[in-house]
Order: C-alpha cells, then structure tokens, then sequence
C-alpha cells in the first residue's frame, strides 16, 4: 500500500474525512498512474537530413551534409499550396496525370497538410550504398 | 517572432571563422525594397487571384519558423555551417 493510500485511511480513521471523500481520494490516486501512462510522447521538433559519402575521399573524413528542418517550417511550407493559383494549380494537375498520378490539388485541405506533416513523425528513411548513405529522420 | 541572429561558421584547415549575423538589422535593411516592391506585389496578387493578406501570412509563417534551422556541409577537411536562432 502507498503512503498517500495509508495517508487516506489515516485521515478517515481520524473523523477528518468521510468514507465518501476517502472513496473518491483513493479513486483519484488509482487514475494518476494511468494519467501519466496516458501522456502523449513528445513530437519531434525537426526532420533531419544527413547524406554521408565516402566516395573519392579519405573514408576517415568522409563529405557529410547535414540538414535540420523544424517541422514547423514544414507546416507553414505546406501551406505555400494553397496559393498556388487555379490556372497554376491545373497545369500541376494536368502534369502529376500526365506522370501517372492523377491527383487533385484543388482536394487538399490545410487539415489534410497538417496530417500529413504529424504522420512525419514516424518517418525515417535510410539508404544505404557501397560509399554513401541518406538518412532521413525526425529527433 | 522572425529570426533575429544567424551564425554562420566556415573551418578551414587551422582556420575557424565564424560570424554571428545580426538578422534583424537585414530585415530593417530589406524593409525598404519590400515597401518599393509592394505595388508589384499587389499586381501578381491580383492577376493569380490570391489575397495578399494570405500570401503576407503564408510568408510570415515561413519566417517566424525558419527558427531552429541548422545547415552543415563538411568535406575533406572543409566545413560550412549555418544556424539560425
């Protein structure tokens, strides 16, 4: 039994408390650890782009870019889309089917975008090859 | 708020060089060709149909939030970084 329990059970002994109140104390101590269970993990702050080649170089010093983005950057990015002109957004439109994807930009709402972006949380890529590697992550 | 310090920092072999960009006094610096550009502005605005005010906003918001950003290049030897606070 913890302290706070046996703290509650001590004051109801006393008279300082009801055995209702005691109920609802001892019903709000056992909602706490499952509160804290509950607690959303922390959402990245940046999406992360570092490339490493090792290609025509001393494979001790490699050539390493490494890019932090902050994810609200992405955010405000992504609205950049819903100015893009109608004539502009056709042309977008008519060149992605043309690609083979027909896709409708004129469907994205600015809820959709932010979805988009939270799924980024759980991205990570990771190429891999003979002298370079892309990794791209959120921390 | 927009960013208002940068650091850029270039090393060199023995040289590390690095400089701190004070960003607000380039905003007050651009503030002028921002206010002689505004008709030209208005102009796109109107012929591609979108509210200036949105467009203003959209920018802001990219600024506001290139907060954090962090850019480093390094090869043999050799490397580049910019940050912005």
């Amino acid at each position: 039994m913890n302290e706070n329990r046996i703290q509650i059970l001590e004051m109801l002994a006393a008279g300082k408390i009801t055995a209702g109140e005691a109920e609802r104390l001892i019903a709000a101590l056992d909602k706490q650890p499952q509160a804290a269970g509950d607690s959303p993990k922390s959402k990245p702050k940046y999406l992360r782009v570092v490339v490493r080649s090792e290609e025509g170089h001393n494979p001790n010093d490699p050539s390493v870019v490494n890019i932090r983005v902050p994810m609200q950057l992405l955010r405000a990015g992504v609205k950049l889309a819903s100015l893009i002109p109608a004539q502009a957004r056709d042309h977008v439109n008519c060149a992605m089917r043309e690609q083979g994807m027909p896709f409708d930009l004129s469907q994205i709402k600015p809820e959709n975008l932010e979805e988009l972006v939270d799924q980024l949380d759980e991205l990570t890529v990771d190429v891999s090859q003979k002298y370079s590697n892309v990794k791209v992550y959120c921390d | 708020m927009i960013p208002f310090v940068a650091r850029v920092t270039v090393r060199y072999k023995r040289l590390d060089f690095r400089i701190w960009i004070p960003l607000a006094l380039v905003w007050l610096l651009l503030l002028p060709v921002v206010l002689i550009l505004s008709p030209l502005f208005l102009i796109a605005c109107a012929a591609g149909r979108v509210s200036p005010l949105r467009v203003l906003s959209v920018c802001w918001d990219i600024l506001a939030n290139t907060k954090g950003s962090q850019i480093e290049v390094a090869s043999a030897g050799t490397s580049f970084s910019t940050y912005v606070f």
